[in-house]
């Protein structure tokens, strides 16, 4: 039951801060309902019984990611307006188009199935265990080399971001740009 | 879990919000005394005795003072800020053991009540979860205010915030390695009884490095000096809190304090045992008393030590902040973690070729 | 608890890792005139990794599966990573040259390229969506930063900011799919799911996943209409980054569509193979009709490069209306596609790098009398050329037979008329590919021609030796198609034939 309540203001909560980020007009806005939404959704995390994933949703996106969205946002400045005027014909009509349809086609899905596929999922009973032990458990046994390839692309993220964004003085000028 | 124990976390929860005020005029008043002290100055003296009420009336007058509300402020987030500031201050203390459990019989059940808020089996993440989530309040204050000094003072807490966070929670690991647990109660726990009866088993004579890194980060996570560029008066009035006025800015003062005072706990719970010391033998009210009294003596030398750092050191400047976060404490402390790593892992499963 | 590791199976890519990092490390350490040597240790490192997999392929122990049937050596696994092996160390050959003329990063460049190498030898590994997932994007993300690796050109800003944008969306779609297959069976491996799943494929949400996963990895393989990031890219992207993503990406794109379509959803077929069918035949066509009004050669090779996807998913069109026997014809078929289709276009690649070097320019018409002044360049060009477009009896040709008997083979009116639609496009495309062979040998050398000294001045000898290792295969294969489809049959075993 307790479940079932935080579910749905929680839930609420995620959908208001997932709007706010699409139609907040002020970046910083926006960014605080993207936060809103990861904040709900640590909370969903504890009601399933996974603490240790809850504690690292936020230290990683509260904590860091949102934090450094925040400072780009400052640092690059705040108060220019986003230009909104669509350069390209017909995209909003067609955007909202599609939209429709990706909404009707889920709506379809949900009924057309339904709801069978929510049973689908393995019961969440009292055999889920969200510590950091069974996690670790799993994480160095059954899934390790997935966990060392994801080491590996963070080493790619920030290796790759560095070689793009820092500049080094330029001691001889290259062949011409164009070229392929 | 009958109305009894729900009881019990009520009182919990007050007792950990007077703990922290009182903590917190008390708090005040020490720093300005030892400043004054290692200033040659004589410090409050006039409200009460040695001044000790001075900070009682610096926030009544808060209180009573107009609370100016600038024209170029983002109302919601300007009148949010405040609030959110102290949001994480109360409930990072909820996790902290501050003495040994004693049994209470009530309605007729005997329970066991933990002198600790909750003990989370992640704690130590939540700790870093709620310490993350404090900048908040320091960035939206800079932005919200509309004013280009608290901005820049906003803009600074972001990135130091991040700079430090990442060194605080690697100087953390081999905490965890040690105690094997997340949970403070258990690494409390890991720490009691002596090496050779003379040495207390704290995580701080094992990991001094580490104790070293976080003490430093800690510093830096809240905002004190030689860290405080966020609010550096001499650069950018006041940063963040510039166009706070009354109220609104005692909450800012209040919450600075408060993270200090936390801390301080977080870090003497973790590297000096906690609650942990002799107990020489004694049962009854008083065993249950000493570890108290033992977390709080820790505490407030750790506290001195900030101050002492305050009194001591000049500010930083801003590249030599992030010069000392990126390339010493970051390498330092994952150099560390690594040694830990193989100690920690050499001791439980035995040398590697074997 | 330990995890069980086959160690020898996972050799490969422990090399692999290893060198990237080494390579990464000996970057920071170098004085800047030195850093060549990343190169060396790079290729080195490529070279060594194909050591086990010869181990593996001589060994008798049959097929190595660990962590719980997440990472599976078979045949299979085995011929694709020699393949990605293979033509990754084509393109490091192809960039030691390109990379030491400019103003790049050379460590840096070599880790990611590395680093991408790795994640393909990983994918076709892979039996479950996690494991898959990450090596997906192990292939992707090194790419989303070395398109934008020109950091002064706009172009290839705008490379790196396109493939960026839509492989993200691409992979949040693939998530998307995967997040509804493990919502509905409650299994990550494609075991499992395929057990699970057996009586689900008429269930709307079940679709609906699958759809999304054709959808993502429509993106990689860069399948109308998921294309559109494509000739951007490759304009500016530097050219041997353009070579990969046109090969290695691609190809590892295809063998997880491979492998997740088939091992994971086998009772779906009714599902991905019209969806497959669509794919396939608008790729063809669209693609093969833009590309003949490209005025530059690398657009020109971005757009074949999409006709030729359409080609590749033809027999997996085929696969779904056919039995077990038909399903590893099937696959054998993709297989020798890819494998055909990386030499030769890696080729195509290589020798627009050397031609771009002597004519100044990647357009067509800069090209004209290449032929005249650089012969062997321009014959080689015409071999690329036209076993792009099947010329028999290069090896182009083969991989357009097996395609159309895998397509034939299946019998049904549908994949006739698939079949069609492809015989049609392969007239079309022999149009523009013999256009550029037409400009090189035909034309009069333009005016805007560089003097002649850069004109006649020698290829690179690793690029060299990149388009002869090419053009050997290119026309052996041709005349020996068993050497080929030896290493391609043996991929049946997925199909369970």
């Amino acid at each position: 039951m307790t479940e079932l309540v935080l579910f749905f203001i929680f839930g609420a909560l995620a959908l208001v801060g997932g709007l706010t980020v699409v139609a907040a007009r002020n970046p910083v806005h926006s960014a605080m309902g993207l936060m809103l939404t990861l904040f709900s959704l640590a909370v969903f995390y504890v009601v399933q019984a996974a603490h240790f994933v809850a504690a690292v949703q936020v230290i990683v996106y509260a904590g860091a990611v949102m934090t450094l969205f925040l400072f780009v946002i400052m640092l690059i400045g705040v108060d220019k307006a986003e230009n909104l005027s669509e350069t390209i014909r017909l995209q909003r009509p067609l955007v909202v188009l599609v939209g429709l349809t990706v909404v009707v086609v889920g709506v379809f899905v949900a009924v057309g199935g339904r709801f069978a596929w929510i049973t689908g999922v393995v019961g969440a009973g009292p055999e889920v265990n969200g510590t950091a032990e069974a996690i670790g458990d799993d994480l160095f046994t059954t899934w390790l080399l997935p966990f060392e390839a994801t080491s590996l692309l963070l080493i790619i993220a920030s290796a790759g971001a560095l070689a793009l964004a820092f500049f080094r003085p330029r001691r001889r000028e290259g062949k011409e740009e164009g070229a392929p | 879990m009958d109305g009894w124990d729900v009881a019990i976390v009520i009182v919990k929860v007050l007792v950990v919000f007077a703990l922290l005020l009182a903590a917190t005029i008390l708090l005040v008043w020490i720093e300005r005394k030892v400043v004054a002290d290692m200033q040659n100055r004589i410090g409050p003296e006039r409200a009460g005795p040695w001044g000790i009420l001075q900070t009682l009336a610096d926030g009544l007058k808060l209180l009573f003072k107009e609370q100016i509300r600038p024209n170029k402020v983002e109302v919601g987030m300007y009148l949010l800020a405040p609030v959110l500031t102290l949001l994480p201050a109360f409930l990072i203390f909820m996790v902290i053991p501050i003495g040994v459990p004693f049994t209470v019989t009530l309605g007729g059940v005997e329970r066991v009540v933990s002198m600790q808020g909750t003990d989370l089996n992640v704690g130590l993440l939540y700790i870093l979860a709620m310490s993350s989530l404090a900048v908040y309040a320091v960035v939206l204050a800079g932005w919200s205010s509309g004013s280009k000094y608290p901005l820049l003072g906003g803009v600074r807490a972001t990135a130091q915030a991040i700079s430090y966070e990442a060194a605080m929670g690697l100087a953390l690991v081999p905490v965890v390695f040690y105690a094997g647990s997340l949970s403070i109660s258990e690494i409390v726990a890991a720490q009691s009884g002596t090496w050779g009866g003379i040495v207390p088993r704290w995580n701080i004579v094992p990991l001094f490095l580490s104790f070293v890194i976080f003490f430093i980060a800690i510093i830096a996570e809240t905002n004190r000096a030689p860290f405080d560029l966020v609010e550096a008066e001499q650069e950018i009035v006041g940063g963040f809190h510039t166009e706070y006025s009354g109220f609104r800015f005692a909450c800012f003062f209040l919450a600075e304090y408060i993270n200090m005072f936390n801390m301080s706990a977080i870090a003497a719970t973790l590297f000096l045992g906690g609650w942990n010391g002799p107990t020489f033998g004694l049962t009854g009210f008083v065993s249950w008393l000493l570890p108290i009294i033992y977390f709080f003596i820790k505490t407030f030398v750790l506290i001195f030590i900030f101050m002492w750092v305050r009194a001591t050191l000049p500010r930083f400047r801003y590249d030599q902040l992030m010069t000392l976060g990126w390339k010493r404490l970051i390498p330092a402390a994952l150099l560390w973690l690594v040694l830990s790593a193989v100690v920690v892992g050499w001791r439980q499963f035995g040398a590697p070729w074997t | 608890m330990a995890p069980d590791i086959d160690y020898l199976a996972l050799a490969p890519e422990i090399t692999l890792a290893v060198t990237a990092v080494v390579v990464l490390l000996l970057d920071l350490f170098l004085p800047r005139r030195q850093k060549y040597w990343t190169a060396i240790v790079a290729v080195l490192g490529v070279s060594f990794a194909a050591l086990p997999l010869i181990a593996l392929a001589v060994s008798d122990v049959g097929d190595r599966a660990m962590l719980g049937g997440s990472f599976v050596v078979d045949d299979f696994a085995l011929v694709l990573k020699g393949l990605f092996v293979i033509a990754g160390y084509l393109v490091l050959l192809m960039s030691v040259g390109y990379v030491e003329s400019d103003r790049y990063y050379q460590g840096e460049y070599y880790f990611l390229l590395l680093m991408s190498i790795l994640g393909s030898m990983v994918l076709a590994s892979s039996r479950d969506l996690i494991t898959l997932f990450i090596a997906v994007e192990l292939v992707s993300q090194p790419m989303y930063l070395l398109a934008g690796w020109r950091k002064g050109d706009l172009r290839s800003n705008e490379a790196s900011l396109k493939y960026f944008l839509l492989g993200v969306l691409a992979s949040a779609l693939l998530l998307y799919g995967m997040s509804f297959v493990y919502g509905l069976t409650g299994e990550l491996t494609f075991a499992g799911i395929a057990a699970e799943g057996a009586g689900k494929a008429g269930e709307p949400a079940f679709i609906m996943a699958i759809l999304f996963i054709i959808a993502g990895f429509g993106f990689k393989v860069s399948a109308v209409p998921f294309h559109f990031w494509a000739p951007d890219t490759y304009e500016g992207a530097p050219t041997p980054v353009a070579a990969y993503l046109s090969v290695s990406s691609k190809a590892a794109g295809f063998v997880a569509l491979l492998v997740v379509l088939y091992s994971a959803f086998p009772d779906a077929s009714g599902v991905w193979g019209p969806a497959v069918w669509i794919l396939a035949a608008l790729s063809m066509t669209l693609a093969n009709l833009t590309a003949l009004r490209q005025t530059n050669i690398v657009r020109l090779l971005a757009y074949s490069s999409v006709a030729q996807a359409g080609f590749m998913l033809v027999p997996f069109a085929a696969a779904a209306t056919t039995d077990a026997v038909g399903l590893g014809e099937a696959f054998a078929a993709t297989v020798t596609y890819i494998v055909i289709y990386a030499f030769m276009n890696l080729g195509a690649f290589a020798v627009v790098i050397a031609g771009a070097r002597k004519t100044g320019t990647g357009d067509i018409e800069g090209w004209g009398g290449l032929g005249s002044y650089a012969p062997a360049l321009g014959a080689l060009a015409a071999v690329f050329f036209f076993s792009l477009a099947g010329i028999p009896p290069l090896a182009g040709w083969i991989a357009k037979l097996v395609m159309f008997g895998a397509a034939m083979g299946a019998g049904s009116p549908w994949m006739i008329a698939l079949a069609v639609i492809a015989a049609i496009n392969a007239v079309i495309a022999l149009v523009y590919y013999a256009r550029v062979v037409k400009t090189i040998w035909m034309d009069p050398v333009p005016a805007t021609a560089p003097e002649e000294e850069v004109r006649t001045a020698s290829v690179a000898g690793s690029l060299g030796l990149a388009i002869g290792l090419s053009a050997a295969v290119v026309v052996v294969a041709g005349f020996f198609p068993s050497l080929v489809t030896f290493f391609s049959d043996a991929t049946k075993v997925l199909a369970g034939g």
